[in-house]
Parts: C-alpha cells; structure tokens; sequence
C-alpha cells in the first residue's frame, strides 16, 4: 500500500530521488556504505584513463622503487611504473574480471538450480551430491590447479571462478524454488495448462532470484578475491597488467627490504573493494527479505 | 462499575518508507466500549478494522511501530495504558487472559503442555508444584480433555486444532481471570468442532461469571453466542449495543449491509455494491470513514460523525441513521 | 436431462505418509455432474474434498476408479497428454493472494489461458482481457496492476475471469470465499450465479460453508472422511437431511439471527485421522444413532425412501432409525 502523496510544498527542498537515498540508508546504513564505495570505485574505473599521472605501464628503470611523495603519490613499484596509476587502473581489471565472472556463474548456477529444485529425484540428488563435493574441496587448489593447466589467461581466470561459484547460485536458487513449488500461484499455472518451461521460466524464475541477486554482490567479492589470489600465486594474470593481485605478489618481495608501498597500496584498494561488495551484498539481503514479505500484502 | 472500560483509544503505527517519509497509519481512532461482569460481548468486523488490535491495545501488548496515542483502558476502575510495565505484566495471564487465533502455533513447542499449564500457574499465583499440578488437571477436565491425567505429558504438535483451543482456553482460565479476550477462538476449526468450544466458553462464563470478549468475524457466532454486539470498521465502533436489538434493527449502513450479506438473508442477484477496498488506513478520509462505500453518504458526512443513542444500549455512529425495519 | 460433463466412478487417492504410513484421503467416491449443474461438495477437515477437486482436473493423479470429462476417460492420462485439455476444465482456488503470480500483471494473468490454448494473437487477447474484465466487474484500468494492489474481492475476481476465459465446460472452485470478508463473498455469489447461468458450465462448489453451498449448488455431495454419506438434490438435503452426520452438520450451522431457534446436535471428539480409518461406517464412532452392525462394514449408498435421486450411506435408514434424537439436540 503506497503512502498518501503529500504536498509538494511540505515535502521539503530535497529532490525525490536524494530523499530515497536518505530513506534506503536508514534502513540499510550497510547498504548504503558498500553502495558507495562501489560507486567510487566503478566511477574511478572509468575515468581512469584521462586521470592517471603517468601510463599504468610504462616502465620507467631509472626511476624504480621511488618512495610516495612529489610527482609519484603512491611511490614506484620495481619496474619503476607509477603505483598511483597502476591502482587506479586495477579497478577496471578487478570490475572487468568480476562481472563476467558472477555472470558465468548465474547463467550455469540458476538454470540448473532451477531444474533440480523443480524436477527433484535422482537428477537433483546427484547434482546437489557433486556441487557438496565440490564446495568441501579448497576453492583455490582447485582454482590454481585449472588456470595452471590451461594457461593464465583473463578468459581462461574468468571462466573457472565463474564455474566455481555457480554452485552457490544454483544452491540458492534451488532453496527458493522448493519453496515455491508448491504455492498455489504454480498449482494455478499448471491447472491454466502451463508447460513446464514455462512454469520453471515465466512464473518461479521471476520469483525466485532475488536470493540469487543479493548472492551476486558476495560472489563479485570473491571473484575478485581469488582472482588476486591467483595472480598473487603466480598464475593468474601477470605483470605488467596493473592488476591488484600480481602488484601485491611483486610488492610482497619488496616488503622486507623496506618498499612497502609497493604492495600495500593495491592491497588497500584490494580490501575496500571487497569490503563495498560484501556490505552491498548484505545490505541488499537485508533489504530485499523483509520488506517483501511484509510489503506484498 | 464495568469490569472493562475502554474511552476513545487512538493507536497509529507510525514509520518511515523508503522515501524517508513518514507514514502514520491510524489503526484505530476512538473505540470506546464497555463490559460487564457475567456478560459476553461480541468484536465483530472484516479484516484491518481493528479487532485484534483493540485487544491487544488495551493489554499493552503493543510492539513498534504500534503505538496507542490517547484513550483509556479501565480495568475495574484502573488505567491499563497508565500503569508500568511491570503491574501490566503481572495482571496479564492472571486478572485478564488472551486466547489467541491459530492455536497451534501459540503454544510454546518444545515444552509438554502440562508443564505450560503449570507454569503459568506458577507464576503469577505463588502455587507449589503439586498444586499447580492439580489444578492443571481440574482445567483440562473442565476444558473437555479426555484423559486429562496422561494428557499432561502430551506435546503441542500430537494435538489437533480443536485439542489445541482447548488447551489454550485452560491455560487462560488457570488462573482465575477476572476477563477474559477470545481472538477468533473458532477461525479454521471444522463446524462440528467450534460448536464445542464455544458451548464450552459459554458455558465457562456462565459458571464462573467472568467477562468475556470474543472477536470474530462470524456474525452466527455473535447472534448466538454474545450477549452484546460491537461492530467495527475503520478502527471505530460504528454500532453497539444488545444483540437481539442489533440485528433485529441495525442503525449503521455498514451494519445493515453486513447483517443483510448472511446467505441466510440473501438474495442472489439483489446483491447491492456493499463490499470494496478495506479503507486506507494512511489516508482516511476527513469525516466518516464509511463514506467512500456508504450508499446513504450527503455532504454533513464529511464532518466526524458522534455516537448517536437510539433503544437502551442501542447507539450508533452515524449522521444519517435510517432504521430499517 | 443434459450431458454429463463430469462422471466419477469410485475415485480412490491415497497419499503416502512417512513410515510407510498411508493417507486414505479419497475412498470410492462417486457422482455427476451435468452441464448447466452445480454440485456443491461439502464437508470438514479430513473430508476428501479439496483432494477430490484436484484430482478430477488431474492435478492429482487417481490411486484407483475412473474420471471421465465429457465422455472421454482421463483417468491415466499423462501430464503432458492433460495439458490441452486444461482449456475445458478450470479451477477457482481458495486464498486469492497466493493463486496469483505476485511478479505479473492482471492483464497477463487473465489472458494466460488464452495464450497457452489459443491462437489469438496479442492484440486479441488484449481485447478479450478486457472483455473479461469488465464481465467479472472490474475496471480495465486494473490490468496493468500487479496483484498486490488489489483487495481480496477484485483478486478473486481476477480468478474467476482467469478461470471463464476459454470457455471451460467444467470449473471446480475450492472455497472461492471462504478467505474473503463478509461483505465481499456476497458480490462474488452473485457473480458466480450469472456466470452459471450463462455459460451453461458444470461447477463443482467445495466449501464447509453450508450457508454459501445453500445458495448455488442443484445438488449437494456430502463427504465425511473420503466417502459419500450423502447425495442429493440441494433442497432435500437442506430440508431434510437423511444421515446423521449431515443431520448434525446441518444443525451446527449458526443463522446470523439471535430470534431463531437452534437445535443442535454438537458431536462428542474429534474426526479421526484417514490414516487409520476404522472399518466399518466411518462416522460410527462420533454417530448418536450407531449400533454394532455400523462398525462392521462400510454401508453402500441407497436410495432414500424410494427416492433415486437422493441417496444416503447409512444402514439405520431403512429401519427408520437414522434420525437424530430430540434429546440430543439443544440449543
């Protein structure tokens, strides 16, 4: 039941959509933090190009390993490439692999969960049985041990965290589905004469993805997360790409002889990154539970 | 002295939406009823006109975003909204109970219901165990429960939803309410079976000359069960008085739609436009809340309608009472 | 007589239950219903009814006996083989805020059937969408609503134009108003009274209400723990009720009239449970007429009084025997 429209005149000087702003983070203030760390962070990515000082990867051998100050802000790493520049353009890379990543993963996970919470049976559990196995063994093995195999690729890093995290989608959607099968809305559209792709895509899909949503913001930090984990080990994506991961491996070295601006700026921006996304995540949880239920009558 | 007086109780809830505007729903505006001792009164309306919430107003179980903003509740002469929490706390499940709806679910599951009964027992009158125990037993035999010596053990879920009622109904007479508040005490129980428990609560009232409350929506329960009648729409009593004198010559339009809406008074195909929209309660309209669905509305319904007495008891709250014959 | 639209013959459903345990919902149910009828099937909790109105649309697949739809045995059909014939039998649930897809307009909803049966094309089914509308009394102006922004009536509403929208012989309705307020059930009556008169379509009515069932229903089907013990024309069975349990549901209604005279019979317990149903006569246990022979074998359903049209499941009828003491009725 929407509200009564005030007057315009006592609603005050704020435009409509800062005042939904306000509201959404009363109610979520963790939300409302990840959201904007994310925009600046998204905001960064892209303008990145006309604002960095120096080319993200230019080496520069006479200048290596200069501390933070005057013309580099954050120092030069051992190449002697700007490390300002380089976060600053690490953000492009850390969206460029997260998206296609989270992406992969709902376009295998929810599909399959889909039909495995609908159907049920054996189909349902050999797959749970698989994706159970898949989840107790260590992620990033099995993560380091693929891209290792196929080569340290952006599509080939892409791809496995993608299939790696299409588990928790499909687990979640899954859940929500066994909910749903049995509410009277699909009992109506199997009794209207529904087949059942429509059922599975037109009626409990719609339905059944929020959970899935709020799991897409939690996944992106993880994505991001192991994708640093695989270039931090070596077989992701190397130097010079200015990503944040490879920056902390080369920064570790230069840890204990002093440098440590080298690695401890991109593990900063690395840490806010996923900080925003889990806080996004969570608060899209939040928000999106309750409020539905006690919305929808 | 009425055993239960309650003067133009006002509660909202008041939040804010996501546009970080407020929002005041006003749930109830102005009940204003009374009960005596001995007596049955019938909580008659459909849904959100505020039946439950007066009951659980006027116990003080209110919970954010509810809020009771004005009126009284007097109990044998005291303020219920007045006294702090700890008085109400005890006066609750002792001088007044609440039997709520949907029994199954209000029984603690994981404790046997013996053990719920002597409990509150415990509680509230200082009991020792053995005394508990037996009065726990007296109750379940006088609720109906076969058995009622091994029913002690039994848990809520081996219960059926008749079972269940009863065991509520025991629960709250355990220790000896002076009134007693039934929310839909027969809502989801088959036919044959609200029969039973509410011979079993007239009966009660009769022999221990308790006041009792029963909200419903069932205009057959009210006709045979209470002795008084209050109907509400819109968070307001809009009719009230005797029963018989009630539904034998109804003041209030919406009373009159209600009472002529009983498939035993109706007529298919003369059916007038008496349902719609449940009011907003977050934009009421100035004046009578009934207007927008009121066949008899004229321009004087814009201002707020006062309880008009008719018959002894007999008042309603409207401008343009027509007494149908 | 008109054309049958609906033939059960024996109709078994049971359920499996956990440890093996088997719920005996339906057990050898039989009726008609022809076109242009209404049956009203009535009964409580443990009745079979909801079970029996699933089953005769194959939402539910029969354990054993027969269903046959316009002449046509769709018994063991399977899902695939039941879905073009959805176009003629409809159902009505009873809660009208989950029967409706939360996340599609009104709009959609009611033209869905049509897409799925139909070839008309988007601007048609946009066109007999509204015509259905305005036929269920609704404004068009609630089609590019969402459900949640409509009251109870106007979602049931939305139902019934979903369930009339090809044209179905046969509409079973579950409940249509028991979920809704007072003051609304008596405009959806009335709706549905037209629409029968109209459409000449066969309705099966379920509800525990004999007041509503009162008002549409030709015949009455009264159930008790999955079997018939009553089968009738509407105004005998009113009237006079022939087997005791009718007999006590029928007094445990309450008229919304504080000046009429009730005299009930309030049974003794509760119904039992259909997982271990007794053998004989299944109301025997709570019955006030009851004699040792009702608890041996289940009684056959036979004509009352000579009376082929209503027929009653109670071996004390023919003794004459079956009515309700005055001692046991009270106010």
């Amino acid at each position: 039941m929407s509200g009564a429209a005030l007057p315009a005149a006592r609603r005050g000087a704020l435009p409509w959509w800062l005042r939904r702003v306000v509201g959404v983070s009363r109610r979520s203030p963790t939300l409302a933090i990840g959201a904007a760390i994310l925009i600046c962070f998204a905001v960064l990515a892209v303008i990145a190009p006309w604002i960095v000082p120096h080319d993200p990867v230019a080496a520069n051998p006479r200048n290596v390993l200069a501390s933070p100050g005057g013309a580099h802000l954050m120092g030069t790493d051992g190449n002697g490439m700007d490390v300002f520049s380089r976060v600053l353009a690490g953000a492009g890379w850390a969206f460029g692999i997260a998206i296609p990543a989270v992406l992969v993963g709902i376009a295998v996970g929810v599909p399959l969960g889909l039909y495995t919470g609908y159907k049920g049976g054996w189909a349902d559990e050999i797959i749970m049985r698989v994706f159970d196995a898949l989840r107790v063994f260590p992620s990033i093995i099995l993560a380091l041990a693929v891209v290792a195999a196929a080569g340290p690729s952006l599509f080939n890093v892409v791809l496995v965290i993608g299939l790696l995290d299409s588990p928790v989608f499909a687990r979640v959607v899954r859940a929500e589905v066994l909910a749903l099968r049995n509410s009277t809305f699909v009992e109506s559209a199997i009794a209207a004469g529904n087949p059942t792709w429509r059922i599975l895509f037109v009626h409990i899909l719609p339905n059944a993805i929020q959970g899935a949503m709020a799991q897409s913001a939690v996944r992106a930090a993880w994505a991001v997360r192991i994708s640093a984990t695989l270039a931090f080990l070596g077989v992701g994506i190397q130097a010079p790409t200015p990503e944040w991961g490879a920056m902390i491996r080369q920064g570790a070295e230069y840890l204990v002889t002093g440098q440590w601006w080298v690695g401890i700026f991109p593990g900063i921006a690395l840490i806010l990154m996923v900080l925003g996304l889990n806080m996004l995540g969570d608060g899209l949880q939040d928000l999106l539970d309750p409020r539905r239920k006690a919305a929808s009558k | 002295m009425s055993l239960l007086s309650v003067e133009d109780l006002h509660t909202h809830f008041i939040s804010r939406d996501l546009d970080n505007e407020v929002r005041v729903a006003k749930a109830l505006n102005g009940v204003s009823f009374s009960l005596d001792a001995g007596r049955i009164l019938g909580l008659v309306g459909e849904t959100g006109a505020g039946k439950s919430l007066t009951a659980t107003s006027v116990m003080g179980l209110l919970r954010p975003p509810a809020k009771v903003v004005k009126g009284r509740a007097l109990f044998e002469g005291r303020d219920l909204l007045a006294m702090d929490a700890d008085a109400l706390n005890a006066m609750r499940g002792r001088d007044i109970a609440l039997v709520v709806q949907s029994p199954k679910s209000s029984l603690d599951p994981l404790t046997r219901i013996g053990d719920q009964l002597i409990r509150i027992h415990r509680v509230h009158r200082d009991a020792t165990a053995e005394q508990a125990r037996a009065r726990a037993i007296e109750m379940l035999t006088a609720v109906g429960i076969p058995d009622p010596a091994r029913r002690m053990a039994a848990w809520p879920h081996e219960l059926s939803g008749g079972m269940a009622q009863r065991i509520l109904i025991a629960l709250a007479l355990m220790n000896r309410p002076r009134l007693l508040i039934a929310d839909e005490p027969t809502t989801g129980l088959d036919v044959t079976v609200q029969a039973q428990i509410l011979d079993l609560l007239r009966d009660l009232v009769r022999q221990t000359g308790i006041g009792a409350m029963i909200i419903t929506h069932d205009l057959g329960v009210v006709a045979h069960y209470c002795d008084e009648v209050a109907v509400m729409y819109a968070g307001a009593i809009v009719e009230s008085g005797p029963v018989g004198e009630v539904f034998a010559r109804p003041a209030h339009p919406y009373t009159q739609n209600l009472i002529g809406a009983m498939p035993e008074r109706l007529k298919l195909g003369h059916a007038r436009t008496i349902g719609g929209p449940p009011p907003n309660l977050y934009a009421l309209p100035a004046g009578c809340a009934y207007r927008d669905r009121c066949l008899r509305a004229a321009d004087v319904c814009a201002t707020p309608p006062a309880d008009m007495p008719l018959t002894d008891g007999h008042v309603a709250r409207c401008h343009r009472i027509e007494v149908a014959a | 007589m008109n054309a049958p639209v609906l033939e059960v013959d024996r109709l078994v459903k049971h359920f499996p239950a956990p440890r093996g345990l088997t719920v005996h919902a339906v057990n050898g149910v039989s009726f008609t219903i022809r076109e242009g009828e209404t049956l009203g099937v009535v009964g409580e909790s443990g009745s079979g009814k909801s079970t029996i109105g699933r089953t005769v649309i194959r939402l539910l697949a029969p354990t054993a006996g027969s269903i046959r739809f316009r002449g046509r045995d769709i018994t063991r059909l399977s899902d695939a083989a039941c879905r073009p014939l959805r176009a003629d039998m409809q159902m009505v649930f009873q809660d009208p805020w989950s029967a409706l897809n939360p996340r599609i307009r009104i709009g959609d909803l009611i033209a869905e059937p049509l897409k799925l049966h139909t070839r008309l094309s988007a601007a048609e089914r946009r066109d007999r969408a509204e015509a259905l509308a305005l036929r269920v009394r609704l404004t068009p102006e609630l089609l590019t609503r969402y459900p949640a922004e409509l009251s109870g009536g106007q979602l049931q509403r939305v139902c019934i134009a979903r369930a009339i929208a090809t044209n179905p012989k046969l509409i079973v309705l579950d409940e249509p108003t028991s979920s809704l307020d007072l003051s609304v059930r008596a405009g959806i009556l009335d709706l549905l009274a037209e629409l029968k008169e109209e459409t000449r379509a066969a309705m099966m009515f379920i509800s525990h209400d004999l007041g509503t069932v009162k008002l549409i229903s030709d015949r009455i089907l009264v159930l008790y723990l999955g079997s018939v013990v009553e089968y009738a024309p509407s105004d005998a069975v009113f009237a006079d009720p022939a087997h005791p349990y009718s007999q006590a549901l029928m007094s445990a209604h309450l008229p919304a009239d504080p000046r009429a005279v009730v005299r009930r019979h309030v049974l003794e317990g509760e119904i039992p449970s259909p997982i271990a149903l007794p053998p004989g006569c299944a109301f025997a246990s709570r019955c006030p007429v009851a004699v040792e022979r009702c608890r041996g074998s289940r009684p056959p359903l036979e004509a009352v009084g000579g009376d082929a049209a209503h027929l009653a499941a109670c071996l004390r009828i023919a003794e004459g025997a079956n009515r309700i003491p005055a001692e046991a009725l009270h106010p």
